[in-house]
This record gives C-alpha cells, structure tokens and sequence, in this order.
C-alpha cells in the first residue's frame, strides 16, 4: 500500500517537472514594483512579447533582492536584466554589463519627496528630526538621490533624520499614506502610476519637493551575450509605439524607449562615489 | 507623528476579512505549491545531511569537534546573506532558495541531533562497545535507534519551520507563500496578507498532522522520502560555476572593519535588547498561553482556541511580523522586541504546553489526593515540575533570537543585523564578514551561555518533547 503511493506521487511529481527543456533566455527585474505573484502575472503580456521578438522562451524573474539580480548577472544565471541607475554603476563596475535601452523619461528622471496632506513639513529643511522612508537601499530614485539632495540641503540623514529603508516604491508611497512616517521618497513614473490607478489616495499625499533630473533605469546584457542577441531585444524596446503597443508600455510605465550608453552614468557615478555606496 | 493605538487599531482590522476573490486564490496556487515543494526537497536533504553528520560527530570519529564547531558557526549566518552565497554559488533561482535553507537546517538540525545522541542512554551504548563494536556499528546499531523518536518529532518541526522560512527563496527570485506576505504586508495589501495568514496557519496545521502521522506509522516515512527526493531533483542547480564562486568568496576578504567603528557598541546593544527584549516578551506570554493550551490542563473549548491562536502567532515569520508592527508602530529596536516576541510567543507556548502534559503523573496525584484545588495543582505541581524544560526552551529561543534579531535587521529594525544586510546590499563585501564575525561571536556567546545553564539544570533533550 505505501509502495503503490510512493510511486504514485513520485509520478506526480515528476510528471510536473519534465517541461520546458530547452534553455530558454533568463531576464531579470529589480523589484522597483513589487514581486508577489500578481505583479508577476501582470508582467506576463510582456513575457509574450520578448517571447515572439527574440524568437526565444523567455523567463521572467522578479528577485525580491537587488543584490541577488547583480550577481546573477556576474555568474551568469540571468542573461539580460532591468535595472536601476545605481545598481548598473555597480553592476558595470563589477561585472562589465552592457546597456541597451531605456525609457527616454529615464534620461530626466526624478525623485517625489511626499508628505501627509495635512502635514506642516513643505521643504526639505522641514523634514529636520522626522520619521522618513526611502525605498530600497540600492534605489537610485528612493535613496541615492535623496540622499543627495538632502544633504545639499544641509540636512543629513544620517543624523538629522530617523529613517528607515521600506524596500519598495509602493511601500514608501503607503508608509506615508498610512502616516506610519511623516514623509518619503519615491520614482516619479511609481507615484503617477499610483495615483492613476487608485492605490494611493491622492487626498492623503502631496509632493512638496522634486528632484534635480538625473539618469536612471536601463536595460543592460550580461556582458558574454551575442551582439546580434542584445541588438534584438533593444529593437524589441525601441519599435514600441503609443497608441499601438499601450498594454505592454503601461507594465513598463513609458512612453517610447531609446538607446542607452555608459557615459551617461558618469554624474550618478560620481555620486554615488561621494556617498560611499558605490 | 507617530500612529496613535486608534489608527494602528484600525490598521489591524483591514487583515480581516481577507481576500478570498477566485483571481486571488488562483494566483496562489502556485506560490502554494512552489513553498511545499522547497519545503519538501529541503526537509529530506535535511534529514539526511544532519543524520549523516550527527551520526559523525556522535561516533566520535576523527574531526568531529570541529565539524561540531562548524555547524555552529553556520547557524549564526542570517538565511538571507546564505541565499547571496548561494545565488554567487548556483546561479539566481529555486535551487540557490532550496541550498540556502538545506545548509542552515542542516547545521540547525545536526547540531540538535548530535546534541540528542550525546545525551543518549549510555548504558546500551557501553555495552555494545564492549563487544568490540567498531564507532561506526556502534553509531549506527545503538544510538540510532535509541533515539529515533526523538529524531522524528524534530524532523518535522523542521519541516514546519522550513515552510515558514521559505520566504528567502523569494529573495533569490523564486516565489513561494513567505514572499507573498512579505509583498502583500510592504505595500499595505493587508486583506492579501490575511489570507496568506490563513493558509500558512493551514500548512502548519497539515504539517503537525503529517508529523502525528509519521510517529504513528514509521512507514509513511517511506512516501515522505519519495516526494523529498523528487522534488530535490526537480530544484537541482542547473550551474555551479566552481572556479568563479571561489574567486568570489576570495574578494570577500580580508573582512573590514566599518568606517564608523564607535557605532558597532550601539548597534551590538541594539541586538542585545531584542534578542533578550524579544524572548522575555515571549516568555511572559507563552506562561498562560502554554497552560491555556495543555491538554491535561485545560478543557477542550480552552486549548483548541489557544492552540490555533499559538499556530497564528508562529506561523507569520518574524521579519513579517516587524513589518506588520513597522505600519502601525514606527521605527527602531522596540520593533524588532514586538516582532520576535509575537513569533517567539507561538512557537514557545506550544513547547510550553507540550512541557506541562509531560510532566510525571505521580506527584500531581498527589497533590490532587490533598484535595487542591485547579489553580493550586497547576500552579505548585505543573508548573514547577515542568520548570525546568521551560527555562531550557526559553533559552534556546534566545539563541534563536540573537540571529533573528540579526534578520530583522534586514527590516530597518536596526542593530548590527542592519549594518550587515545594508553593508551586503551595497557590495561592501569584506565589511560583510566582519559584521558576520560579530553576529557569530553573540551567536556563540549565547550558545555557550545556554550549554552552562543546561548542565546545571541536567537536561539536554527537552527541546524535542
């Protein structure tokens, strides 16, 4: 008896497993809006996509980690990847990954400091001995920037602020909705996005101070992957049009997308450099 | 501005109900059964793995004081820095998930083993050793089966905890059931939470189920085996690229000191206060709920609701629950305390409970023979005959907490499990390990602290009962 259903659940099990043999392309993306499985889900249509224009299986994979998706770039686990300005520099330092293409919004990105409607802080010097949030600590747009910009306003985090990391857009966003802290620091195209679909009730929240512009997400290669291979999936990003492939640019929160190139890096690179979290 | 109790109040509430909607729970099942299947893979490599090596270091073949020593030290690595070094190790996936979890159980798990059969009845094992039974028959003929029991109650506790900890498979980019509560719970989806509540309470449930079952039938062993060996090779890595790991792990040292040394004192007091902050906490509320839950205590509309309630508090991780707490109670170590304190609560009170319907017949008897009353028999006979077991488990759950309040860290929770998980996430590799060296010492500290007081108290092997 025991026997008959051992065999029957190692069928079981194995049965479920004896799929998808063939490698199919590995493609990464920071958690800059959550990795639960329905955002994974959300993300599908974009799956079928770079399925059909790479002409290959592609596997989407959402680690809740930074960390983790920049060493998988260096051994080789992930072959393209999404990420943010800060962790290219790291990972272009680190592991010679190639950037292809990003969002043209990415080349004058922002960071949103938002407070409580009702709150008394309306800049950043007010901000002095309040609970703050950033987002995930390898954030270009939830901490590097901030970061920066606070201390040009003579406010270090350091010391001036008690602030915790939230690990996310949305989360820092909902932190200060709930008034679990009296303000943070997000990705503008995370806000807007927020606001338009009502998670994020826009009679709670204000903005009282954006960024300087700076460089952000892209898209890179890991830097062994075929040129002919990277050259299709920037073209599978550039072709996307407005008004004709609005499903998949809504999952990626852009308009139209264009090449990428280090140089552009050079002033965040600096920065982050100045900041010790390079 | 901090929350007042009003709205953290009404925060709470939006757990319930929770979100039971077709699309929902359809979008769980795989997340469902990626957890039972990690869970599962890494039970069995755990079982055997630690069978293996406790079976060394109880047979005291050469190096076992330092394979002892080694699996200690393992243990003081907070999961989600392992699931780093396996993701360098076999490349971004499931299979990182499931070494991750295997290596950390299975230092945990060894080192109880080990503990277990060192503790074993030396009588049968000095007489097998006289009829000139090399280590290895000795090993395997006496201690084996001498503890076999014991060897399977914790087995699947093992399971139960690696069900739970299977949140830091997400980290490393595969799903599971631990990484959708902790989405749901940072962007505030608290009815997802509530329901992702509700299942692992279930999971837990099944598994204390499976666990009565294995007990009861050994032979059932047989079919848990087959899912466990099916499941590893369905998670095997699909890489390990030896030659680059190693260069890897190289540039991780020297290990560094931080820039900032004068704040480590800080950052170690921090951990100190909700490593014993958190297990005072738990201890104080695991005393009624222990007595509400016993068996031989309570009447059974009393213990049924407690032990559910203790399943609730267990089965969300204590990372979770800080962020939970984070959303209605601000910042800092008080966090951390409330956090392990809550999940230390569950998991002692059902040790607590099972303490007390342990403890020898006779001298209840007679205090019930004096005609005492409920209270009376449970205060002055109960209690301070399963004294000393408690204070045991209380202060394993110490040690357990000086690590886990190294994980929530991770949370902003603060102490020097944040330096590390920050020092990780920037790169700062080689500062990495020197925070890991410091978690490591609390750790041993802790530890050696604990065999003291266990040789004092003569008990060793209460953890399982």
């Amino acid at each position: 008896m025991t026997r008959r259903i051992s065999i029957l659940a190692a069928a079981l099990v194995l049965t479920a497993g004896l799929h998808a043999q063939n490698k199919p392309l590995r493609v990464g993306m920071i958690p800059d809006a959550g990795a639960t499985a329905a955002s994974v889900s959300e993300k599908a249509p974009l799956q079928a996509y770079l399925t059909k224009a790479l002409g290959r299986d592609v596997e989407l994979i959402i680690p809740t980690n930074y960390n983790a998706t920049v060493e998988a770039l260096g051994n080789g686990s992930l072959d393209f990847a999404y990420l943010g300005g800060l962790t290219f520099v790291k990972a272009h330092a680190q592991f010679g990954v190639v950037p292809l293409v990003q969002r043209s919004s990415d080349l004058q990105f922002h960071s949103l400091f938002i407070t409580g409607t009702s709150s008394s802080i309306h800049s950043l010097k007010d901000l002095k001995g309040r609970n703050f949030a950033f987002g995930d600590i390898n954030s270009t747009s939830g901490h590097l920037m901030p970061f920066s910009e606070l201390k040009q306003a003579g406010i270090d985090a350091d010391t001036d602020l008690h602030f915790r990391y939230t690990g996310s857009h949305p989360a820092t966003a909902k932190a200060v909705e709930s008034g679990a802290v009296d303000a943070g620091a997000l990705d503008e195209t995370v806000y807007n996005s927020m606001i338009a679909d009502g998670k994020l009730d826009k009679t709670k929240v204000r903005v009282f101070y954006t960024s300087k512009p700076f460089v952000d997400y892209v898209w890179v290669a890991r830097k062994d992957i075929d040129s002919a291979t990277q050259e299709k999936l920037t073209q599978a990003f550039t072709r996307l049009k407005e008004g004709q492939d609005d499903e998949i640019l809504k999952i990626l929160r852009g308009k139209s997308f264009v090449r990428a190139n280090n140089q552009e890096y050079d002033a965040l690179r600096a920065v982050a450099q100045q900041l010790k979290m390079l | 501005m901090t929350p007042g109790w009003e709205s953290a109040l009404s925060q709470l509430r939006q757990f319930y109900p929770p979100d039971l909607s077709p699309q929902y729970l359809k979008a769980l099942v795989v997340p469902l059964l990626e957890t039972l299947q990690i869970a599962a893979a890494a039970t069995f490599l755990v079982i055997v793995f630690g069978l293996l090596l406790s079976l060394y270091v109880g047979a005291r073949l050469p190096g076992a004081r330092l394979l002892y020593a080694l699996m200690t030290c393992v243990r003081a690595v907070p999961d989600l820095t392992l699931a780093i070094f396996c993701v360098i190790m076999f490349g971004l996936g499931k299979a990182a998930g499931m070494v991750a979890l295997t290596i950390f159980y299975t230092a945990a798990t060894g080192k109880v083993f080990a503990d277990l059969f060192a503790s074993a009845d030396p009588g049968p094992v000095e007489a097998l050793q006289s009829t000139g039974g090399g280590r290895v028959a000795v090993a395997l003929v006496g201690l084996l089966p001498l503890r076999l029991n014991d060897l399977l109650t914790y087995g699947a506790y093992q399971l139960e905890s690696v069900v739970r900890a299977a949140t830091i498979v997400g980290a490393v980019g595969a799903g599971g059931l631990g990484t959708e509560l902790y989405g749901a719970i940072i962007n505030y989806e608290y009815p997802r939470a509530g329901t992702l509540i509700l299942i692992l309470v279930m999971v837990v449930a099944v598994v204390d189920r499976l666990a009565w079952l294995v007990r009861r039938y050994p032979k059932f062993l047989l079919v848990l085996a087959v899912v466990g060996v099916a499941s590893v090779l369905m998670n095997r890595p699909h890489m390990v690229p030896l030659a680059y790991a190693i260069g890897r792990f190289r540039s991780m040292l020297p290990p560094q000191a931080p820039d900032h040394l004068e704040r480590v004192p800080g950052l170690v007091g921090e951990t100190l206060l909700m490593a014993f902050g958190g297990t005072l906490l738990a201890t104080i509320l695991a005393v009624p709920l222990g007595v509400a839950a016993a068996r031989n205590l309570s009447p059974v509309f009393v213990y049924f609701p407690a032990r559910r309630f203790l399943e609730f508090l267990r089965s969300v991780p204590e990372v979770a629950w800080g962020l939970v707490l984070m959303g209605v109670a601000g910042l800092g170590p008080k966090i951390g305390i409330l956090a392990l304190g809550l999940h230390s609560a569950g998991s002692l009170g059902k040790l607590f409970a099972e303490s007390l319907e342990n403890v020898p017949p006779e001298p209840v008897l007679a205090m019930t023979a004096t005609g005492g009353s409920r209270i009376a028999i449970t205060s002055f006979a109960h209690l301070p005959l399963a004294f000393a077991p408690m204070v045991v488990h209380s202060l394993f759950r110490l040690e357990w907490n000086m690590r886990a309040a190294a994980v929530v860290g991770m949370i902003s929770a603060g102490g020097i499990g944040q330096a590390l998980f920050n020092a990780q996430q920037l790169f700062h590799y080689r500062e990495m390990v020197w925070y890991l060296i410091v978690t490591w010492a609390l750790v041993m500290l802790t530890d050696a602290i604990n065999t003291r007081v266990r040789k004092h108290w003569r008990v060793s092997e209460v953890i399982v009962r």
